[in-house]
């Protein structure tokens, strides 16, 4: 198992060393103990205000969400030092940490100005300092930053800490509601309210518009809807069934699922509604498409074989070629941002879990252990997976793991069912 | 590009504390969104010629779900002779649609339960077309799990494996 974990997470952690800065690079070969140890120090303010002192709370949960990060208990720690200037590196170094985040808030009526630092406690200097202001309101999408250049800095791969992710909440049978919130479940808002279900929401990669399945015509329709203008356009309203949009790398286009009166078969639609053909067509089940970053090939679940199995179409030349093995029933394909890890669902001893398939070695790595997880869908930088979870069996609920399958969280963004989660990209 | 960035951010770290990166407003919440009323039923249809005491009658065609066991679609023989008095049906009363709703359980992703309940449906609808019903008069679309009991375990998950038959006049 760890042997699994840790060559499952060379291969996909080489990438991001390589492209990482001049000064030292962490190595992070997967398995607890190759976490980077870090405390992040309890900001010091200058305000009356109690509610931004939790800029370093969110910095914390944001780092131990991520898997590869111990985050130190500082709450022992009296007069926590507000800048990288004459720090006390004994005292941290007895706290084994490896690296610390100082900071300090200063604060007026509208404006919040928070100072901080990222400091090496092995070398004993510091690493990054930088500042950043907003209003008070916005001290998480502050802590998010923050953690964000932590992240890159000591990763060398980007945060995903400023993301946001979409939803849908189903209330008393009757009721649906599409929510967007902040990656961690924070700031949620409704976007879509319906007296029938919505599934399938997925965000363009552009992060302009968010297309979702909708049951309001007494049948599976596709729409996609404009995030800044709450603008509606009903994208495919076909005979049959109109369902598993995906969106093309460059937003340009969508794959989506027909069926008229017979099975479901895969086309690709302009997403202004233009010219659609198919790309798929036998007796069996072919659905729930999901593009590989380069453009140039759709990963599906057919049931050719006889239970659901993951297969990937060559757009260029035709070519269906089988991805999954491991397992009867293996489905939800999609692709990390780099096209090296393949996401899905397999049930396993009749347990549905979320896991992962290196498409370079094809080995397994299962990140859940179910029974009834669903919709995995991975954070734009491939490090953390979104997904669903039946709670005690029963409720649906969402939380992110780690892609070393080390941390699981829960989001708490309320008591109904929460299915069908998707994750927004990187934006600016 | 990754070269300038890294400078960048020496450059800023150098600077430590002489720049101050703003953060945008956040964008502005709740533009209005769409609020669903869930479809009503419309007009008036003639019904005329349907024979619907027919179809409410008799016993056959009042047989109106067909069951299937998990991740299957096979129509099992006991429910071929209410199929056939359907297609018998349809096929005395050409103005009659029929509609055929394919479900699922829960167990498994919302998309592929919405492909294995249309499978259901276009099973049912083969059926109908041995025993001589014709297309035109037969739509299917599937529900997937979307009505599927969420809780329920071992034989009480079959109730929601089937396919529904429906009369558009009713």
């Amino acid at each position: 198992m760890n042997k699994k974990i840790t060559s499952l997470l060379f291969l996909s952690l080489l990438i991001f060393c390589s492209a990482s800065y001049s000064l030292e690079v962490i190595e992070i070969l997967g398995g607890r103990a190759n976490q980077i140890a870090i405390a992040v120090s309890p900001f010091k303010e200058f305000s009356s205000q109690t509610d931004t002192s939790k800029v370093h709370r969110v910095i914390e949960s944001d780092l131990d969400r991520s898997g590869l990060f111990n985050t130190l208990d500082t709450d022992g720690v009296s007069n926590p030092p507000s800048n990288d200037l004459n720090i006390n590196f004994t005292r941290w170094s007895a706290l084994d940490a490896q690296f610390i985040v100082v900071g300090k808030i200063d604060q007026t009526v509208d404006r919040i100005r928070v100072s901080w630092s990222l400091l090496d406690v092995y070398k004993e200097k510091t690493v990054l300092s930088m500042e950043y202001a907003g209003k008070p309101s916005q001290f998480r999408a502050i802590g998010h930053k923050i953690a964000d250049q932590v992240y890159e800095r000591l990763t060398g791969s980007k945060g995903v800490f400023h993301t946001k992710i979409a939803f849908v909440k189903k209330i008393n049978d009757d009721k649906y509601v599409l929510n967007i919130s902040d990656y961690d479940g924070f700031n949620v808002r409704t976007i879509m309210n319906s007296g029938q279900p919505i599934i399938s929401p997925r965000w363009s990669p552009d992060g302009k518009q968010i297309a979702y399945v909708s049951f309001e015509k007494k049948k599976p329709v596709i729409y996609l809807q404009e995030l800044a203008t709450g603008q509606r356009t009903l994208l495919a309203n076909f005979k049959g069934n109109n369902s598993a949009p995906a969106w093309s790398p460059d937003s340009k286009k969508l794959a989506i699922v027909l069926t008229y009166n017979a099975n479901s078969q895969i086309y690709i639609i302009d997403s202004d509604g233009g010219d659609i053909k198919q790309v798929m067509r036998s007796r069996a089940i072919n659905t729930e498409p999901a593009w590989a970053p380069n453009g140039k090939e759709i990963y599906f679940t057919s049931n050719k074989s006889g239970g659901p199995q993951i297969y990937k179409l060559n757009l260029e030349d035709d070519e269906v070629t089988r991805i999954t093995y491991e397992g009867k029933y293996n489905l939800y394909p999609s692709l990390s941002y780099d096209g090296k890890l393949l996401l899905f669902l397999m049930q396993d001893g009749g347990k549905f879990k979320v896991a992962v398939q290196n498409l370079l070695s094809n080995q397994v790595l299962k990140l859940t252990n179910g029974p009834y997880d669903e919709a995995p869908i991975f954070s734009p930088n491939g490090h953390m997976i979104l997904f669903s979870y039946k709670d005690y069996g029963k409720t649906s609920k969402i939380g992110t793991v780690s892609v070393n399958g080390l941390k699981i969280t829960p989001l708490a963004v309320g008591n109904e069912q929460i299915q069908e989660p998707t994750w927004g990209p990187i934006t600016n | 590009m990754k070269k300038s960035l890294l400078l960048t951010v020496v450059v800023a770290t150098l600077m430590a504390g002489c720049s101050t990166t703003e953060l945008a407003d956040s964008q502005p919440l709740n533009p209005p969104f769409p609020e669903l009323a869930s479809s009503s039923a419309d007009g008036s249809v003639d019904t005329s010629g349907l024979g619907l005491d027919e179809l409410r009658g008799d016993a056959k065609l009042s047989n109106r779900s067909v069951y299937f066991d998990f991740n299957q679609y096979v129509v099992k023989d006991d429910f071929m002779d209410s199929i056939e008095a359907h297609a018998a049906y349809l096929k005395n009363h050409p103005g009659a649609k029929m509609v055929i709703n394919g479900n699922a359980d829960y167990r498994g992703s919302h998309e592929f339960n919405l492909s294995l309940g249309q499978k259901r449906s276009v099973a049912v609808k083969e059926a109908l077309n041995t025993y001589g019903a014709d297309d035109s008069q037969i739509e299917t679309v599937s529900f997937g799990e979307e009505y599927a009991n969420q809780e329920c375990t071992g034989a009480k998950c079959g109730e929601d494996r089937r396919a529904d038959i429906a009369y558009e006049v009713e």
